[in-house]
């Protein structure tokens, strides 16, 4: 086995390989087989709980350490000015393994630990001078506006005085008297001042109002530049009010009100020059402040830039050592010897690789004691791994999406490359729409290296991981449309045709003439623009449908073949693959050998009608032996229709009953050796668990033993009949349903080049004809729409359909023929694929 | 008239290539996915031109 090369027709053959690994070099050897990539671990303590697990401290610490790059992160992608983040590729490696290994990660611990406390007193301290800022601005804005309303109350003061004067004469003790009163009326008014939200000031008015009994005067303005708050973002807008009362009661009240209404109250002082003081005062601190938050900004952004530069680094360094402490966490430990068990699948052709990987583990940590890998014997099932390259990789995934192939059966994968997109460009067939896909595909492919570093949305990255796929799907498309001579709905005259057309009759309608000259290679282009030429198509594209569908249906039970013998089922053959072909081939294939005869015919030789090959299979079907000598297609052909459908007929109860029988016979044949089946299978087990484990102690093997008990077959023969039952109704229905589906060949073919005949027609046709500027202008416009809706809708959407309904004949039809798909995929330990989870 | 000969023909030369196809694909770790790619390549494509060009053999009915 060693030097075949590894194929896509089955999966690999995998060993379950056991592991020794003394403690020192185990987190090494692990990384070491993680950057492999080619080991799947066991769980060898299943029943353990997480939180009991040997390794939970060390993945404690990572965890910690990814919550803190994962924070560092978040808040490096809040900035407004991006802050680059230096990539994967372009930065230095930090070493996780040789001796230096755990001072490194201490050391990463700590300085995570410590940008962190650093980070989080900066956003801490930014955020209280933030706030106090906004609270100086507004006391800045409640102290402006207040002296506003001063300056206003001042004038009116004035005017009050005037009309005191005119009322009474007042005499000079009067004058000081009134001097006196009024500068104390001026101010006797005690007031309150503050801010509050532009929403809530109605009601705080109105409440007032209510409470103090109109005993206020209250007075507000806007203030015009919101307030953001910086931790979420939102703006609020906020008023200024001032609130003349007088006693200390309404004074109480009108402070509680506010208080409870969210308004801030500001002290404000009486005296203007008091007033302005304060404003200094306000405004210098205000200055302070902001040059404060200017610099704890920079700091900040300074911080974050250097972390920016080593954030993939770290985050990769703390991806890799969680995967290495939770893979560990899967081995067990042996007491005895200090060594961790580890147990995992293999494929047998990497074996050497493997252990090669492990010298090197060793090497590069420095000890001496290497790990001991031996094989172990196992009936349990091996998951499935195929090699895949990047070719290769998507079409095995689209036919893995339908279900992973048992270990080493036949891979419909391997066969898909060309018959997915085959069958994809028969519903497609257009060269002009294929050469667009193609390039499309091709500029992808050029693009691969570069592509495959970035992170590309969704869509497009679904595009570009089929790339080949769809590069295939445009050559074969190419093909097609050469058979089916449509060029962006028109067709290409490259030999000469086989019909003339003569001149037109008296009704305007001309019978083309056969010229007796083959169009050598698809169809004819005078069936183009023809009227009938539908009708021409229509028969020509179902019946090639139909022998399409029956060949690869064919091909596909075919490959039951190979899993038979592999698994050595001889029993496979002769009760399921044999009647199942002699069923299908002697209602399909002679439908399809019917189609090939009947276009072999020349009838205009013959004395017979052509017969209508629908109306004859089913006449074969519930009339058997009765053929109508006017419409027959061939003589002999009643006798020839009655064996046949015996031959099918016979397969029913052959495929029902020939395996229930056998292996029932087989079930007695064991009881009869005095063996009961259970104990039979199970001593055999024990047997060869016992000596590979014969050293260790009882704690290990009984865990190995019990979960190969789980294995075990049923060989309940009830079971076998009813699923003999389902099979044979399954695959006898499916025989017909499934021809009739591979129709969708026709139908989608149809639908395309009616599309495009359509889009064609209804946009540049009925341009072509003007002329001048203004004509070759629109001209122009209608060409740019049509290449657009060409692409968009031809292409992609009639694209993704085909593609769709090539799937479903991949997975429905052709698969139940032979795919069992019960595997489970290789998931090996590989820090290449952790990334591409993320 | 045309007749069936060109499609027996060209079936004898596309089995002639499938050979080829299956004998001369260098021993390597893709030989089964080339081989398997050309010998069902060939044989699609064919398929499709033999249908077609049968299709069109005796035409039943004339283009109007």
């Amino acid at each position: 086995m060693g030097d075949d090369y590894p194929t896509l027709f089955r999966s690999e053959q995998m060993s379950l390989m056991q592991f020794l690994i003394p403690t020192e070099v185990a987190h090494d050897t692990v990384a070491e087989l993680g950057e492999l990539g080619n080991v799947q671990f066991k769980d060898l303590n299943p029943a353990v709980n997480p939180f009991q697990r040997s390794f939970v401290g060390e993945i404690r610490r990572t965890e910690e350490m990814t919550r803190r790059v994962r924070s560092f992160e978040s808040q490096i992608q809040k900035e407004k000015d991006v802050v680059p983040i230096r990539p994967l590729y372009d930065s230095a490696p930090l070493l996780t393994v040789g001796p230096s290994a755990a001072h490194n990660i201490d050391e990463l611990d700590v300085t995570l630990a410590e940008h962190e406390k650093r980070l989080v007193q900066m956003n801490d301290s930014y955020k209280t001078l933030s706030e106090r800022t906004r609270e100086l601005v507004e006391a800045r804005h409640v102290l402006r506006e207040t002296a506003v309303f001063f300056e206003k109350a001042e004038t009116q003061h004035t005017d009050i005085r005037t009309s005191f004067d005119d009322s009474s004469a007042p005499l000079l003790q009067h004058d000081d008297r009134e001097q006196q009163y009024s500068s104390t009326v001026q101010f006797d008014l005690e007031f309150i001042a503050g801010t509050i939200d532009r929403t809530r000031i109605s009601t705080f008015e109105r409440v007032l109002w209510r409470v103090l009994r109109g005993n206020l005067y209250m007075n507000h303005t806007d203030i015009t530049e919101p307030f953001v708050d910086p931790a979420t973002g939102t703006e609020t807008r906020k008023n200024v009010f001032i609130i003349f009362a007088h006693g200390d009661a309404l004074l109480a009240k009108i402070r509680k009100v506010a208080e409870s209404m969210g308004a801030t109250l500001y002290p404000i002082d009486a005296n203007a020059d008091k007033r302005s003081d304060s404003l200094r005062e306000v405004t210098a601190r205000l200055e302070d402040l902001e040059t404060v938050l200017y610099n704890t900004g920079l700091n900040r952004r300074s911080k974050l830039l250097k972390i920016g530069e080593n954030l993939a680094r770290w985050q990769d360094v703390v991806r890799k050592e969680k995967a290495i402490y939770e893979t560990m966490n899967l081995f067990n430990f042996d007491v005895r010897r200090k060594t961790l068990v580890a147990e995992g699948w293999v494929p047998t052709r990497d074996l050497t690789t493997v252990q090669l990987a492990l010298r090197h583990a060793t090497e590069a940590s420095g000890t001496s004691v290497v790990p001991i890998l031996h094989e172990l014997r196992t009936s349990k099932t091996p998951p499935t791994f195929t090699r895949t390259n990047k070719f290769t990789e998507g079409f095995q995934t689209i036919m893995d999406a339908y279900g992973i192939a048992t270990y080493q059966e036949v891979n419909p994968g391997l066969f898909a490359i060309v018959t997915f997109p085959f069958l994809f460009a028969v519903m497609f067939g257009d060269i002009g729409h294929g050469l667009i896909i193609f390039f499309a595909a091709l500029y992808m492919i050029y693009q691969e290296k570069k592509w495959a570093r970035q992170e590309l949305d969704e869509i497009l990255g679904q595009f570009f991981y089929g790339r080949y796929i769809i590069l295939l799907m445009g050559i074969f498309s190419v093909y097609t449309g050469l058979m089916y001579n449509d060029i962006f709905s028109k067709s290409l005259h490259i030999w000469h045709s086989g019909w003339d057309f003569p001149e037109p009759g008296s009704n305007g309608v001309s019978y083309a003439v056969s010229n007796g000259h083959m169009y050598p290679f698809g169809v004819d282009p005078a069936w183009h623009g023809a009227d009938n030429g539908l009708v021409f198509t229509n028969s020509y594209k179902m019946k090639m449908s139909i022998v399409l569908g029956v060949i690869h249906m064919t091909f596909a039970l075919c490959l039951q073949l190979p899993n038979h013998i592999k698994f050595k089922r001889p029993l496979d053959i002769y009760a399921n693959f044999i009647p199942q072909m002699i069923f299908l081939q002697s209602i399909f294939g002679y439908l399809v050998v019917c189609i090939l005869y009947k276009w072999s015919i020349d009838w205009s030789t013959r004395d017979t009608e052509p017969p209508s090959l629908l109306n004859m299979l089913i006449a074969m079907l519930l009339s058997p032996g009765k053929v109508d000598a006017n419409a027959q297609l061939y003589p002999g052909q009643s006798f020839i229709q009655v064996v046949l459908l015996l031959l099918a007929m016979v397969c029913v109860p052959w495929m029902l009953c020939m395996k229930p029988y056998f292996q029932w016979k087989e079930i007695q044949m064991i009881q009869g050796q005095g063996y009961v089946g259970l104990s039979h299978h199970n001593g055999g087990h024990r047997e060869s668990t016992d000596e590979v484990l014969e050293s260790e102690e009882e704690g290990n093997g009984r865990v190995i033993v019990e979960e190969m008990e789980e294995e075990h077959e049923q060989h309940d023969f009830s079971e076998v009949v009813i699923h003999q039952i389902i099979h044979t109704i399954e695959f006898c229905l499916g025989c017909i349903s499934h021809t009739a589906s591979y129709l969708r060949l026709w139908a989608l073919s149809l639908a395309h080049a009616q599309l495009s005949e359509v889009l064609w027609s209804m946009t540049i046709e009925k341009f072509l004809g003007m002329s001048g500027i203004f004509g070759t202008i629109t001209l122009a416009i209608v060409v740019v729409f049509w290449f657009s809706a060409t692409v968009f809708i031809l292409c992609i959407m009639e694209g993704l359909s085909a593609f769709l309904h090539a799937l479903r004949l991949h997975w429905v039809e052709a698969n139940s023929k032979h795919y069992q798909g019960e595997g489970y995929l290789f998931t090996p330990l590989s820090f290449a694929k952790l990334d591409e989870k993320e | 008239m045309a007749s069936v000969i060109p499609v027996i023909f060209i079936l004898a030369v596309v089995l002639g290539l499938i050979a080829c196809g299956y004998l001369f694909v260098p021993k390597g770790p893709h030989q089964t996915t080339i081989r398997t790619a050309i010998m069902l390549t060939l044989a699609s494509c064919y398929l499709m031109w033999m249908v077609t060009y049968m299709a069109q053999l005796h035409p039943l009915i004339s283009k109007s």
